[in-house]
């Protein structure tokens, strides 16, 4: 029974099958909406229709890009100093318990709940939205960069130092490359958890981008809009999801196909 | 070992005592005004005063209660589906796609949907922080129940236990380490997530008392339900840990 | 007791195409007899096996056990896998008590019934003990006590002795033998090991590669209870080993390739 299933199991391949995935998750809504008809509640077909609108508006396109912007950077800079942290506390059991208590802590912090805090300081413009999105961002990938180094063979190092390699060109050539498979793991977390945190801290901050968008047509009670960024916010979820495997597939083609546990929000 | 450990264990705290400090040094030398950051002192104190607080108390309980309600549903949702994903090729067809979908979505986005269509009272909560939950879990149960090694249950068939049977008697137990991992992603998910929720339409719960303090500029009263919610997860990754101690006492270490 | 007849099994290709692992295999095992299956890796011994125990369905032929034909697994036909495949959620007491649960019997009667079983294989006092906490071997001893335990007719071993060193390796066979001279049950038996085959046998069967077809059955004519030290010292079990490895060996297949 299972045995197929080992074949069959681990990867969700992109294809056509998540193509009907999202045309039936339509269908539903549509039926969902048509036959209860809650009210305020617009069905799918008007709400796609909305689309053209919003995308075509020069101002909201411009937020929305806005908004990915922030990401991206906010992104980059969460990688560049969550790789090598989790690598050094990977190969340091020192390191490691030295830093290991702070990650739990903050872990279940929400980032984005700290955005009314650092707008005390930072202000209401992208410096604290950026703040909270590195924040956010990096925990999941120091916590795999951290595991996929413990993972690595000592085998492997003891070679390298043969060999005459150094301590800093042994994390960069040897145990970063056997850990990336783990890493990108924790990079499609971060990527799901930008997207949150980009939304949550626009929402608070209200001054731009699809977050702010988003909330500010529900205050407006202006539902089409509301369920037509909701349209958008989870197709960049899912577009971001497919660009991210299609990465790693380059990236990682060695390894074993995994389809990642957990995006976790901020 | 445990010695070992639990001198690393006391390592950890130095660096949060220096943050602690540096925080301290900061307020205390002027560089940062006490109306945008208060000291640590006082911020601790303000907590164990909260802490004796009935108002603030029934603020955590209801988020307490929303997290919960939440991930209890998400894992008796997820738990079977994972398992009938794994195990049946027709439902197996129909999940994979869904999750492909649905899985990378930001759920935070579905809430304004949320409370258009169940109101702002717990159940669109409730059903926000189900959504945040489910896919860790599903996802870990799926990947655990694909992975169980057939000759486990070849075994059991061949000792007489009937195909439905190996479902209850072998995938389950195997599948229980994926579940647990799968269940603490989704623990620290809910925290967050309700809290968020909380903020959004800000009536109750902890990330109420948050929203609120910003709005009456009460800059200690901020960092009160952020340490909650910390204590909070910090407590439930401890209470998961004890359980994974004793319900895995059979499988290999892990962490 | 067991009836062979036509099997053959193809398995589907990531690519496309198909792979023929056994073809048109025939084999008759009677009631009390010892059957090593003796093949080069890869040749489809473990899918003989498979099929046999009603694991894996042929894609032609049939299988038939007492004359009743084989549609899945039994309690008639116990298996052992070289990687022991223990319940690491159960302790050594609850590995070899699951068969019984699972026929039945009440939990006092089943805890007892495994206590005196985990005694015979020589593992007593390591009741509560999960499988992580054994060595190989001892692992390998829970799991013929899990399977002796549901008194199955026929045992189905996959190179049980396969991942053990060559010391315990020995040990247990020997321990088999003895069981096995004991309650004369029906066995069949994979490995590689010529030396393994022979010693404990009545017959051998030989198969090719690929696909795996039988190519020889030898009977092992001789006496019984057999003693190893006795055995290396007889020129007829060292004529047969060294037929055997040479009909391993020869033609060398890889060169057929
Ligand atoms: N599930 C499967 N899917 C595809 N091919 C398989 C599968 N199982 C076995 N095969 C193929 O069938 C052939 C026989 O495999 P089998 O495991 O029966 O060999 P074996 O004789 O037991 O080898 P070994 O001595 O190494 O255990 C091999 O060529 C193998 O690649
Ligand atoms: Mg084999």
């Amino acid at each position: 029974m299972s045995g197929a299933l080992l074949r069959a199991g681990g990867t969700l391949k992109p294809g056509l099958p998540p193509v009907f995935a999202c045309l039936g998750l339509l269908l539903v809504w549509q039926l969902y909406a048509r036959t209860l008809s809650v009210g305020g509640i617009p069905d799918a077909l008007s709400t796609v229709r909305e689309l053209p609108t919003i995308l075509g508006d020069r101002e909201s396109l411009y937020d929305i890009l806005d908004s990915l912007r922030r990401m991206a950077i906010g992104f980059a800079i969460a990688l560049a100093l969550s790789v090598p942290l989790g690598l050094l506390m990977g190969r340091s059991r020192l390191f490691a318990a030295l830093v290991n208590p702070l990650l739990m802590v903050s872990y279940p912090v929400p980032k984005a709940a700290l955005m009314p805090i650092i707008m005390l300081w930072l202000g209401v413009g992208d410096a604290s939205k950026l703040l909270v999105i590195v924040l956010g961002v990096s925990l999941p990938i120091i916590y795999h960069a951290y595991q996929g180094a413990r993972a690595v063979e000592e085998k492997m190092l003891w070679s390298a130092s043969a060999m005459g390699m150094s301590g800093p060109a042994r994390l960069a050539r040897i145990v970063l490359p056997a850990a990336l498979p783990e890493i990108l793991v924790g990079c499609r977390t971060g990527i799901v958890l930008a997207l949150i945190t980009m939304i949550t801290s626009e929402m608070i901050a209200r001054q731009s981008g699809a977050g702010n968008i988003l909330f500010s047509a529900l205050d407006m009670a202006q539902y089409e809009t509301v369920y037509a960024m909701i349209l958008v916010i989870s197709a960049l979820g899912i577009l971001l999801d497919v660009a991210f495997e299609y990465v790693r597939g380059a990236l990682v083609g060695w390894s074993e196909p995994r389809h990642d546990l957990a995006p976790i929000p901020a | 070992m445990s010695a070992l450990s639990r001198s690393e264990g006391l390592i950890g705290i130095v660096p949060i005592l220096a943050l602690l400090l540096l925080w301290q040094a900061a307020v205390s030398t002027g560089m940062a005004p006490p109306a945008l950051l208060p000291s640590p002192l006082a911020v601790l104190a303000r907590f164990a005063q909260n802490m004796a607080d009935p108002a603030f108390l029934a603020h955590a309980g209801i988020t307490l209660y929303r997290l919960f309600a939440g991930f209890l549903i998400a894992l008796a949702l997820g738990v079977p589906l994972g398992l009938l994903g794994a195990t049946n090729r027709g439902v197996g067809a129909v999940l994979k796609p869904l999750v492909r979908v649905l899985a990378p979505v930001p759920k935070i986005a579905l809430y304004p949907a949320l409370i258009l269509s169940l109101g702002f009272g717990d159940a669109s909560k409730i059903v926000l922080v189900v959504a945040d939950a489910l896919f860790p879990i599903l996802l870990a149960t799926y990947q655990g129940a694909a992975m169980v090694e057939p000759k486990l249950v070849w075994s059991a068939r061949a000792a007489g236990t009937s195909r439905g049977g190996t479902l209850f008697k072998v995938i389950l137990p195997a599948t229980l380490p994926s579940i647990l991992t799968g269940s603490r992603i989704a623990l620290v998910v809910a925290c967050i997530v309700v809290f968020l929720a909380e903020m959004i339409t800000s009536t109750d719960g902890l990330g109420y008392v948050l929203v609120r303090a910003v709005r009456n500029f009460q800059t200690v009263e901020m960092f009160v339900p952020l340490i909650a919610i910390s204590v909070i997860g910090l407590a439930l990754n401890g209470a998961l840990a004890l359980a994974r101690r004793r319900l895995l006492a059979g499988f290999p270490d892990e962490d | 007791m067991i009836a062979i007849s036509g099997v053959t099994k193809t398995f589907q290709r990531r690519g496309g195409g198909t792979h023929l692992a056994i073809d048109a295999i025939d084999l008759d095992i009677a009631e009390g007899e010892f059957v090593s299956i003796l093949g080069p890796s890869g040749c489809g011994k473990s899918t003989l096996l498979y099929i046999v125990g009603g694991f894996v369905a042929p894609s032609g032929g049939s299988v038939s056990v007492s004359g009743r034909a084989v549609t899945g697994p039994g309690p008639d036909r116990g298996p052992v896998f070289q990687e022991f495949a223990l319940f690491p959620w159960k302790t050594v007491l609850g590995n070899v008590a699951y068969g019984l649960r699972e026929a039945g019997l009440s939990r006092r009667d089943a805890d007892a019934k495994a206590t005196a079983l985990i005694a015979t294989v020589g593992l007593k006092g390591y009741e509560t003990f999960y499988p992580k906490e054994l060595s190989g071997g001892m692992k390998q001893r829970v799991a013929i006590a899990r399977t002796l335990a549901y008194g199955p007719a026929i045992l189905l071993m996959d190179e049980p002795f396969g991942a053990l060193d060559a010391h315990t390796r020995l040990r247990l066979q020997n321990e088999l033998l003895q069981l096995w001279e004991r309650d004369r049950k029906t066995v069949l038996f994979v490995t590689h090991a010529v030396e393994e085959a022979v010693f404990l046998s009545d017959r051998v069967v030989v198969m090719t590669r690929q696909p795996g077809r039988i190519k020889a059955v030898v009977d092992i004519d001789l006496p019984r209870p057999r003693r190893r030290d006795e055995l290396l010292l007889n020129p007829r079990y060292q004529r047969l080993v060294i037929d055997l490895e040479r009909m391993i060996e020869d033609p060398p297949e890889e060169m057929r390739a």
